[in-house]
């Protein structure tokens, strides 16, 4: 059949099938070997042709009634698109960028957030502080008796030592890293930054509650005439571990504010603007949790003087200080 | 009235299926299914879980671990496999888990841009959230506080009950992604019917119809005369071949009453000329196509009336 026979769309079809062919093999390859690994000529290939097949199918709307011809079509431009689109990022380049950039750049940004984060767990470890001092059925109060572990108001100056300075640690080593994560701890910087949508509310009482369980636990401490003693064993992986706890919280809030006041934009949009920040100072959280439950884990059982807690804590701490202050300064 | 106004909205808001890509032409992308999605994730959660089994058989016959502390290793284990696990598989094959690949379906952003790595990760962090910290706290605190498991569940429930009346079927996670999971399309190009060679058949006459006879039908029913001549290609059952002449035989009866088209057709000519006659009426729709003259089906004289 020659070409002057057929129909104006049957001629449209002709000449192009040969390009939409070599699409449909480009796009095989590239999904089977990924674009990285694509010639030069392919890859030039495969977005041209893409661009001339979107030409094609919003030509053949217009001009063609052939089922068959616009159902390839669509399906082989929405294949080739969703080539052409695929993220182009290296799995190291993620990595390097989240470390170098991004992660001490979100910190930076949200400083109003952090201060509101750490102030809140600071007044809270103020109130139970003071509050032990007037009395220390508080004490009951804010401290649920499996987190305490027997410690409270009637325990001995011998028996808080004992656990400050375990001498024969049965429960040491990976076990003991695993069970912290799960612990307290952990669920609560997830609840901290997951309750902060509800309008921040939870979000700082939780921080609050958390401060006051710290600053009930150390006055007890203080009490018994074990001041220092404590600060050390909790500061070898405190220091670490609170400040994610209140990273977590500034997130939250991060996410609360934006819900609550969501200025010129709608709250979803508000939201997911916010959320970019957010998830990375989520993320810095889950690292610096990661990193307090091997200090928990294995550093609190190795090191049992207290100058070198208190060296290696407030040095670690000192280290994710530097990190989120130096990282990611863009030299000019 | 505002009622109707805004059913009317609802009808003329573009198809959930389309997908506007950068280059400006809508795509079509059908939007996959509560079902398949969960399919999918039971199978990466399968997956995942033979990894960490494997891991744990290693650890036991290295007897590093102690048989108390076993359960709490196995479920940090299985966090740290699988977080990781989703967000680089999504990351390295565009937008696909294994589970995703075994069921031909894909994340794509809502927007029609390219994927971006902030995407994937807040909408696999997302699913944390919503699903698998809820399921531990479940399963972890069991008598001792039944109202933590009891917020627990009905927090999962309600997380699992979102993409059943969100249109894009997006879960919490996709919505701050702002991302949609879509089927993969599977483009198969069929012959062209109308540059197939005449079937030749000596003696006969080609059938010719007249403009006029070519206005009583729309693109609807081209369309639905092209999927019955392609179907002819097929071989047709044992006892299919009387009850498809049947069919044959009656459509051109009804073709040739709704024209006017005089002259009968012999029974071996059926074919030819419903072939003939979807070649000259995609011809002529076509042309008035062209001329801004678009007739989706046969009541397309009628539709004028009600706009």
């Amino acid at each position: 059949m020659k070409d002057q026979d057929l129909m104006r769309s049957a001629r449209f079809r002709k000449e192009r099938e040969t390009d939409w062919r070599r699409l449909e093999t480009l796009v095989l390859a590239a999904e089977q070997r990924g674009l990285q690994h694509m010639d030069f000529a392919e890859a030039r290939d495969l977005a041209s042709l893409y661009r001339q097949a979107t030409t094609s199918l919003s030509i053949a709307r217009e001009i063609s009634l052939d089922k068959a011809l616009l159902g390839y079509l669509e399906a082989l431009t929405a294949r080739a698109y969703l080539c052409v689109y695929a993220p182009q990022e290296r799995l190291g380049g993620v990595f390097h960028r989240f470390f170098a950039q991004s992660a001490p750049q979100a910190m930076r940004r949200s400083w109003p957030f952090l201060v509101l984060g750490f102030l809140c767990m600071g007044l809270g470890a103020l109130a139970g502080y003071l509050l032990y001092f007037e009395s220390p059925d508080w004490y009951y109060v804010f401290l649920p008796t499996e987190l305490a572990g027997g410690r409270g108001p009637d325990a001995t100056y011998e028996s808080l030592r004992a656990v400050i300075y375990d001498e024969d640690p049965n429960s040491s080593g990976l076990g003991a890293f695993a069970t912290y994560l799960f612990s307290h701890n952990t669920r609560i910087a997830i609840f901290v930054f997951g309750l902060g949508v509800f309008a921040c509310a939870p979000a700082i009482i939780l921080t609050f509650y958390n401060g006051l369980m710290l600053g009930a636990f150390y006055a007890l401490h203080v009490d018994r005439g074990l001041g220092p003693d404590i600060a050390g064993w909790l500061s070898i992986h405190g220091v670490t571990e609170l400040s994610a706890i209140c990273i977590a919280c500034a997130g939250g809030l991060k996410l609360g504010t934006a819900l609550l006041f969501p200025g010129d934009f709608s709250r979803v949009a508000s939201l997911r603007r916010a959320g970019r920040d957010a998830v990375k100072l989520a993320l810095v959280a889950a690292l610096m949790l990661l990193v307090a439950a091997f200090l928990e884990g294995f550093g609190r059982q190795l090191v049992q003087d207290m100058y070198m807690r208190f060296i290696i804590g407030w040095g670690i701490g000192a280290l994710w200080l530097i990190w989120f202050v130096f990282g990611g300064r863009v030299q000019r | 009235m505002i009622l109707r106004l805004k059913k009317k909205n609802r009808k003329n808001r573009p198809s959930r299926d389309e997908l506007m890509p950068p280059e400006g032409v809508p795509l079509t992308l059908p939007i996959a299914g509560v079902g398949v999605r969960f399919g999918a994730q039971i199978t990466d959660i399968t997956i995942t879980f033979v990894a960490l089994v494997a891991v744990m058989i290693l650890l036991a016959m290295l007897n590093i671990t102690s048989p108390q502390t076993m359960i709490a290793i196995g479920a940090l284990l299985f966090f740290l496999i699988r977080v990781p696990y989703y967000v680089l598989a999504e990351l390295v094959w565009n937008g696909q888990t294994l589970g995703k690949r075994i069921l031909k379906i894909k994340v794509v952003s809502h927007d029609g841009g390219p994927l971006t790595t902030h995407a994937l990760v807040l909408r696999n962090m997302m699913k944390e959230a919503e699903v698998f910290l809820p399921a531990t706290l479940v399963l972890m605190l069991d008598a001792s506080s039944p109202l933590a498991s009891l917020g627990a569940l009905v927090w999962i429930l309600i997380c699992l009950l979102i993409p059943v009346f969100d249109r894009y079927r997006r879960r919490l996670g996709d919505m701050m992604a702002g991302t949609h999971v879509i089927h993969l399309p599977v483009p198969v190009l069929l012959k062209d019917l109308a540059s197939e060679p005449r079937m030749i058949s000596l003696n006969r006459k080609e059938f010719v119809f007249l403009s006029y006879q070519l206005d009583h039908y729309g693109a609807f029913e081209l369309q639905t005369l092209e999927g019955l001549l392609r179907a002819q290609n097929t071989q047709p059952t044992s006892d299919g071949g009387a009850q498809r002449n049947k069919t044959i035989a009656a459509i051109v009866e009804k073709i040739r009453k709704k024209i006017g088209y005089a002259n009968p057709v012999p029974p071996p000519d059926r074919l030819r000329f419903l072939q003939a006659f979807y070649k000259a009426q995609r011809e002529h729709l076509e042309q008035r196509q062209l001329f801004g003259d678009r007739r989706e089906n046969k009541h397309y004289a009628n539709n004028g009336e009600d706009a």
